[in-house]
């Protein structure tokens, strides 16, 4: 007699309940507010008296010198503090990328991550609140001082996120970027041309490389972001760097539509016709393309400075670097700035931790160490200026473009949407399929979008 | 009814109910609030706005989604339609002949499906690369004119993509396909090429129609599967170049966790299950209707 | 039959030349798994198998099989457990409601995880319940219950009703039935379940991926498209971690292999 009510009953308050949570319930309604810290509190900055703790970083660290120094710099940090356990996740820029908008969500958040200043990254995490505010620190340990301002400009937001460059200090870089031409000496011996002192004579090199047969600019740019810096350079030659600065920060007032950005749409294009890359760069990994340079197959390769202690290890002596300017002489303008920088999340438990573990991978020993694995440290980075190798015209070329020339942005810094839209843009262009007018266009519509409902 | 139970009692309830319980909670449910999420323009974050099917209408308007259900029918062929169509002639081909070997034969081609597929991702991205094992085979037999960068080409990539589908489900339909045509008795051959039938008579007039039911069988379980392809896409082209392989299961996650468009996610989630469901109905439905 | 001495020789043409196209991929990723990780390690000979240690450490993979193994026991027991009693009440019970409730299960055997994974992730989260083992496991869990109750169904419908009544008769319960009869009895069907359930389980790539945002609780697929990025210096340690992620259930199939077959065949919903 109970038997066979039964299911029909169950079945009837499961579809009641289902109904009344479904209907009552908006996504999102029933979230927690972010956690506010007292502004009053006091900051500890002596780390042995914070008891045994554990401090998870993720880092995108994975490169030869990169790996390098942060794996001294964790085991230093551990020796001086026996009390603290550091719990180190490092993935690739990709990876970290796809991972970090999942794991800033939950409650068990990493408490250091690097994130990327764009919009899409920092940017976001600030406007939700999974970021905290760096000030009372950087008061604290005196960030000021020891960072340019025009530096930290890169690392600030406003509270909601709609103003990049204004606001409250969200991270602090270690390494300085800038993105330029690496080069193979024999190359160059081989075919008989200096290391080109210009634009005109860099697109000469490139034409000699062609006609003697040689690969002459090599690129992989499978995961779609790496043509951004080969286009970067380029536009920075041939638009005005004001210009540059709004669109890659994302702020209102400039235009991708002017000829001189189509132009340098139509300079990359027109180096995929005349055949200067190497084949199917749209299918090549980019790591498989440092790795030709370094093999012998091909002559240049345009890209971060972050490569240049992996090609050292590689080709030895045989590497160099340099970065065009639009004319012989006067400064050059190219993509660059800083490494992504490190961040506290609002989800940690131990913030003076944190940021003591960020005072301490940007202090001065720090970037020591970090010039002696490689990398290009932000702060005082001449006075580490190492005697000879690729790495001295790393440190040489960076010196040039923060004083004489301009570092301009990283383009995808503009919008949320702005690294996909570039990447397949360039992709697009670079398989000949989008003119330089359609990818200006593809770019102005997201940037405008953007700026209009800012 | 088959058979008249023993019990009317609560026992089998009772036998279903842990069963139910889990999967009512990690799989009904989350479907039924997929549905309701879909019906909202949702960062994750913050409050939800009520959109109605705007998202919907999005899947059917917006370029890259409607792209991205075209590029699963195109998988659908790969890793279904082409892997029956091969299965079929292999099948038959090795049926007609009893040769050795055969059991070494099933275990080899049975493999690629038990095989992690981003472990075969990872595989044939080095194959497809601009100076992997597949080019240099192409220069060497003097085919340079072939070689590309097959997973950075507009136009080959989604075809190369559908090609590890093919490798990886032809076994499995070879096999299931060899199993229905064991079946058939000997005595169907032997009256029909008393009747003068050649190979190809045989082919359509006995074995295509005797394994229906496998073959039915076989194309339910690779379309499905192709359907759910996220992991190879992930590992090999993250939709690149552009767009041009993005697939609906990609833009679930992509729009969900990487772009914070919730909503849309979920709508594009509903409508692939929706798809596989129709697919899976319609391919039944002829089966039977045919037999 | 009467065939040719051609036909059996383009046979045996036709059985070794797909065997080359299924293997070559595979040898493919096997001899870079060997091959020299760097300019190096090429000078000191042609083979290299300490690449698979290289790669366990570079690549974490010991505590990525770790978590894989934890994930891959509970979503096995606990759906094999639950599915031998759903299945049994659906084979072998007769009650108001079943076949409502039998399509029900069977709907989840179609339902892809990109459907539910959107509402799984941020209703979980709200619990905090996101980067728990159970986060991970338990949407497998369902996912093989709905394959699992309709699998062991089909084997207790195919038991002779005549073993069941017999036991009845002498007085055993309906529980005492099923442990002590039935399941010993279908050893063979519960293996293959078993099998393919690991499988799955293994290779699964999606669900761990969202459902533990921290990493935390990292599966050995997951760890291995991570290292595809982390490791920037060639293809060599990749390789080796490939081969390694796929290695146990390889192994396991060639050892099961006529379970995996007639189950990945049988398994497939035929009603």
């Amino acid at each position: 007699m109970n038997a066979p009510l039964r299911p029909r009953f169950a079945g009837l308050a499961a579809a009641a309940v289902l109904a009344v949570t479904l209907a009552g319930c908006t996504p999102g309604s029933g979230g927690t507010p972010a956690p506010t810290l007292d502004p009053d509190r006091e900051i500890e900055t002596d780390v042995s008296a914070l008891g045994d703790r554990t401090l998870t970083v993720w880092d995108q660290e994975v490169r030869g010198g990169q790996d390098e120094q942060m794996t001294r710099l964790n085991a230093a940090f551990e020796e001086e503090y026996p009390n603290i356990t550091i719990e180190r996740v490092s993935q690739s820029f990709d990876d970290l990328g796809r991972t970090l908008r999942l794991a800033l969500s939950g409650d068990n958040a990493p408490d250091v991550v690097q994130a990327n200043n764009s919009r899409a990254s920092m940017g976001a995490f600030v406007a939700a609140d999974q970021l905290l505010p760096l000030d009372p620190w950087a008061e604290e340990y005196g960030w000021a001082d020891r960072y340019p301002e025009s530096i930290l400009t890169y690392s600030t937001y406003s509270d909601d996120a709609t103003t990049f460059g204004e606001g409250s200090l969200y991270g602090l870089p270690q390494v300085g970027e800038v993105v330029g031409v690496f080069y193979s000496k024999a190359k160059l011996d081989q075919l008989g041309i200096d290391v080109p002192a210009d634009w005109e004579a860099f697109e000469a090199a490139l034409r000699t490389a062609k006609d003697a047969g040689e690969t002459p600019l090599l690129l992989g740019n499978i995961e779609k972001w790496p043509a951004g810096h080969v286009f970067g350079p380029v536009q920075g030659a041939l638009v005005d760097s004001e210009e540059i600065q709004s669109l890659g920060f994302g702020n209102e007032g400039a235009s991708w539509l002017t000829p001189e950005n189509v132009a340098a749409a139509a300079k990359l294009a027109s180096w995929q016709t005349e055949g200067f890359f190497n084949e199917g760069v749209n299918g090549t990994d980019y790591d498989a393309a440092w790795q030709s340079l370094a093999a012998g197959d091909g002559v240049f390769l345009m890209g971060g400075s972050w490569l240049a202690a992996d090609l050292q290890d590689a080709m030895g002596e045989d590497v160099g670097f340099f970065v065009p300017p639009a004319t012989a002489g006067e400064g050059a303008r190219t993509t660059g700035g800083t490494g992504l920088p490190f961040t506290v999340t609002s989800a940690t438990d131990t913030p003076d931790l944190a940021a003591a573990y960020i005072d301490y991978i940007t202090s001065d020993d720090a970037m020591a160490i970090l010039a002696e694995t490689g990398n290009l440290p932000v702060v005082d980075t001449q006075q580490y200026a190492p005697a000879s190798g690729v790495l001295r015209d790393v440190y040489t070329a960076f010196g040039s473009v923060t004083e004489e020339g301009a570092l301009l942005p990283y383009l995808d810094y503009a919008t949320p949407t702005m690294g996909d839209t570039l990447g397949e843009a360039l992709q697009g262009l670079l398989d000949g399929r989008l003119s330089p007018e359609q990818v200006t266009e593809a770019l102005e519509a997201d940037y405008a979008d953007f700026t209009a409902a800012d | 009814m088959r058979r008249a139970g023993p019990s009317a009692g609560p026992t089998p309830y009772l036998l279903i109910l842990p069963a139910f319980l889990v999967y009512g909670a990690f799989l009904l449910f989350p479907l039924a609030r997929s549905v309701h999420l879909s019906l909202f323009d949702w960062d994750g974050l913050t409050l939800a706005t009520f959109v109605g099917f705007d998202n919907y209408i999005d899947i059917a308007t917006d370029e890259r989604l409607r792209a991205a259900f075209g590029h699963a029918l195109v998988l659908v062929f790969f890793f279904a339609i082409l892997p029956v169509c091969i299965g079929l002639a292999l099948a038959a081909v090795l049926t007609r002949a009893r040769v050795r070997g055969l059991p070494l034969f099933r275990t080899i081609v049975f493999l690629p499906q038990v095989i992690a597929m981003v472990v075969v991702a990872i595989a044939w991205r080095q194959i497809y690369a601009p100076d992997g094992v597949l080019n240099t085979a192409l220069r060497a037999v003097g085919l340079d004119a072939l070689t590309r960068a097959w997973l950075g080409d507009y136009t080959f990539s989604l075809p190369a993509v559908g090609l590890i589908g093919t490798w990886v489900s032809t076994g499995l339909v070879t096999v299931l396909l060899m199993a229905g045509m064991a079946r058939i008795p000997a005595e169907l051959f032997e009256s029909a090429r008393l009747d003068g039938a050649g190979a190809v008579r045989e082919f359509f007039s006995i074995i295509v129609p005797a394994v229906r039911p496998e073959a039915t069988v076989a194309l339910t379980l690779t379309v499905v599967a192709s359907l759910k392809t996220f992991d190879l896409i992930y590992v090999t082209t993250g939709g690149g170049p552009g767009s041009s392989t993005t697939v609906p299961s990609y833009e679930v996650y992509r729009r969900a966790f990487e772009l914070g468009e919730v909503g849309s996610a979920a709508a594009v989630g509903v409508t692939l299950t929706a798809v596989i469901f129709a697919l899976s109905v319609v391919i039944n439905r002829r089966a039977e209707r045919g037999a | 039959m009467r065939i040719g001495v051609g036909e059996r020789a383009a046979n045996y043409i036709v059985l070794v030349g797909v065997s080359v196209l299924v293997l070559a991929p595979i040898l493919t990723i096997l001899i870079a798994a060997f091959s020299p990780a760097s300019a190096s390690a090429a000078r000191e000979g042609a083979f290299h198998p300490g690449n698979f240690v290289a790669a366990w450490q570079e690549g974490r993979f010991g505590s990525y099989m770790a978590t894989s193994v934890l994930v891959a026991a509970i979503v096995v027991t606990l759906a094999v457990g639950l599915s031998l009693l759903s299945g049994y009440a659906f084979g072998t019970m007769t009650f108001r409601g079943q076949n409502v409730l039998f399509y029900l299960f069977l709907l989840g055997i179609m339902v892809p995880a990109e459907a539910i994974i959107v509402p799984l992730f941020f209703d979980l989260r709200t619990l905090g319940l996101t980067d728990t083992v159970w986060a991970v496991s338990l949407p497998q869990v369902a996912q093989s219950v709905a394959f699992g109750t309709y699998w062991m169904r089909t084997y207790f419908r195919g038991v002779n009703r005549s073993v069941i009544e017999a036991a009845r008769l002498d007085g055993a319960s309906s529980q005492r039935v099923l442990w002590s009869i039935l399941v010993p009895m279908g050893r063979p069907a519960i293996t293959t379940m078993v099998v393919l359930m690991f499988m799955w389980t293994w290779n699964e790539f999606l669900i761990p991926l969202v459902m533990s945002p921290s990493g935390s609780f990292r599966t050995a697929p997951l760890g291995l498209a991570l290292f595809q990025g982390q490791y920037t210096q060639g293809t060599a340690l990749l390789a080796a971690g490939a081969v390694l992620v796929a290695l146990p259930v390889v192994l396991l199939y060639f050892l099961l292999q006529r379970h995996f077959i007639r189950g990945m065949l049988d398994g497939a919903v035929k009603e």
